[in-house]
């Protein structure tokens, strides 16, 4: 059984991170606005989201993931509607930049993120694509030095958190 | 007029026809795009924004910093916009975090001040609309086009800060400009699921699902789309919704550039249609019959 604690550092750090936090009064405008919550019946639900943001709820939101942070669509719709200016999809990033800490982030976000820090850019270039930019009369395209890249990345502990997939 | 042209990873590593059929029309308007050395991803921000904020703001600010005037940067992609015009938006919002970039920045030789404009392709497009109907030579009469604006186009308003965000207009009115009718749809405002993939692939398949069965009751016959991500949804996953749902959709979808080239008298072949999923040649045939 998983007690739920209200855990008020983590309350205040997403308060202080996003000062709309605290103006939000639950009336679901989001909700209702919202595709995902659409279609999953309610399953996801961003009022519910920003109910236990404010509740300091880390253990529901990170560690269950209920409702599941990452299945917003990042389509800002909630943003634009909601009546109180609550920064909806900056609380649901921190969300999950606290997730990505915590080993929390789904394979597919990892994969991405391997290969920008691998590669310094989302998808390499293969030679068939190579081949085909040529023969479409497309310049050669010269892509930023990946060593400077993981360089920087290193220096937000982009690797170190990249690495704790599966703990 | 000239811009510094950032292509970001998908259309130049996996959809380069999209970016032929953009450099022939932005060659066509007489509007010149620098290719500019040394861009990472720009990163995405329905991926490396959600793992790391400070990751996208250091690489953005440095992609930024690799801009040097002309007219400012153009992408070709909604995200690489988003990306771009909302770091140029946090870093001069919270000047604290802009020094703590540049300190950041410096060891690898760069330093952002914060001042390059940010445009998406489509809106250098609607701000030449009258050039774009000086060279059109092939009015595209007969094409239904169902216009997706896609979210990043226009959302968070405050920092895209160019069309409407629910009721926009720039994208119906080059369709219309080139001489397609641009056609109104229930579901035209919905996201089309792309960026919920990488979670949930069936809820993101339901999504495009739902705004195919929205177009085909409109009467359309053919989609437009401005982003790498909401093309490849519409194109290559319309065969997945078909399997799964046992439907029988088959819109061709358009990049706008493509449409827009067309409309300029450039054959299929030099955009790259033979690349799409869907094909669209017979659509192309019956409102453009060769003359060969």
């Amino acid at each position: 059984m998983l007690i739920l604690v209200l855990n008020y550092d983590f309350r205040n750090q997403m308060i202080g991170e996003t000062a709309s936090l605290s103006s939000c009064y639950q009336c679901a405008t989001c909700s209702g606005a919202c595709p995902v919550a659409l279609l999953t019946n309610g399953k996801f639900n961003p009022r519910k989201i920003i109910e236990e943001a404010i509740l300091g709820l880390d253990g529901k939101l990170i560690d269950l993931q209920e409702p599941n942070a990452w299945l917003c669509s990042t389509c800002q719709k909630c943003v634009e509607l909601c009546p109180q200016k609550v920064e909806l999809t900056e609380v649901f990033t921190r969300i999950k930049n606290e997730s990505f800490i915590k080993g929390k982030a789904p394979e597919a976000f990892l994969a991405q993120a391997s290969s920008v820090f691998e590669n310094g850019i989302a998808i390499p270039y293969s030679k068939p694509i190579n081949q085909r930019r040529e023969k479409l009369g497309l310049p050669a395209i010269k892509t930023a030095d990946a060593q400077e890249i993981q360089a920087l990345l290193k220096s937000v502990n982009f690797d170190s958190n990249l690495q704790k997939k599966g703990e | 007029m000239s811009y510094d042209l950032f292509l970001g990873c998908v259309i130049p590593a996996r959809l380069p026809f999209l970016e032929a059929s953009s450099r022939k029309v932005f060659q066509k308007l007489e509007i010149a795009l620098h290719d500019v050395d040394g861009f990472s991803c720009c990163p995405d921000p329905t991926g490396i924004e959600l793992l790391s904020h400070d990751a996208w703001l250091l690489l953005g600010a440095r992609n930024l910093s690799l801009c040097n005037g002309n007219g400012g940067v153009v992408s070709l992609c909604s995200g690489c916009v988003e990306t771009l015009k909302a770091v140029n938006y946090c870093l001069n919002k919270y000047p604290n975090q802009k020094a703590k970039i540049n300190e950041m920045l410096k060891d690898s030789g760069h330093e952002y001040e914060g001042n390059v404009g940010v445009k998406h392709f489509a809106q250098v497009l609607y701000e030449n609309i009258d050039k774009i109907k000086e060279n059109v030579t092939r009015p595209l009469t007969g094409l239904k086009v169902a216009v997706h604006y896609g979210c990043h186009y226009l959302r968070p308003a405050e920092i895209i800060d160019w069309d409407d965000p629910f009721e926009p207009v720039t994208l119906d009115k080059i369709v219309e400009a080139i001489g397609a009718e641009s056609i109104q749809y229930d579901l035209k405002m919905e996201c089309c699921g792309n960026p919920v993939a990488k979670s949930d692939k069936d809820l993101s398949t339901s999504m495009i699902a739902q705004k195919l069965s929205s177009i085909q009751e409109s009467g359309a016959n053919c989609v437009a789309v401005v982003c790498p991500a909401c093309f490849q949804q519409f194109d290559f996953n319309q065969k997945e919704v078909n399997k799964r749902d046992n439907t029988n959709f088959e819109f061709p979808i358009f990049y706008l550039s493509e449409l827009v080239g067309l409309s300029f008298g450039f054959e299929p072949a030099e955009l790259g249609l033979n690349f799409h999923g869907v094909k669209t040649s017979s659509l192309i045939e019956s409102i453009q019959p060769s003359t060969s």
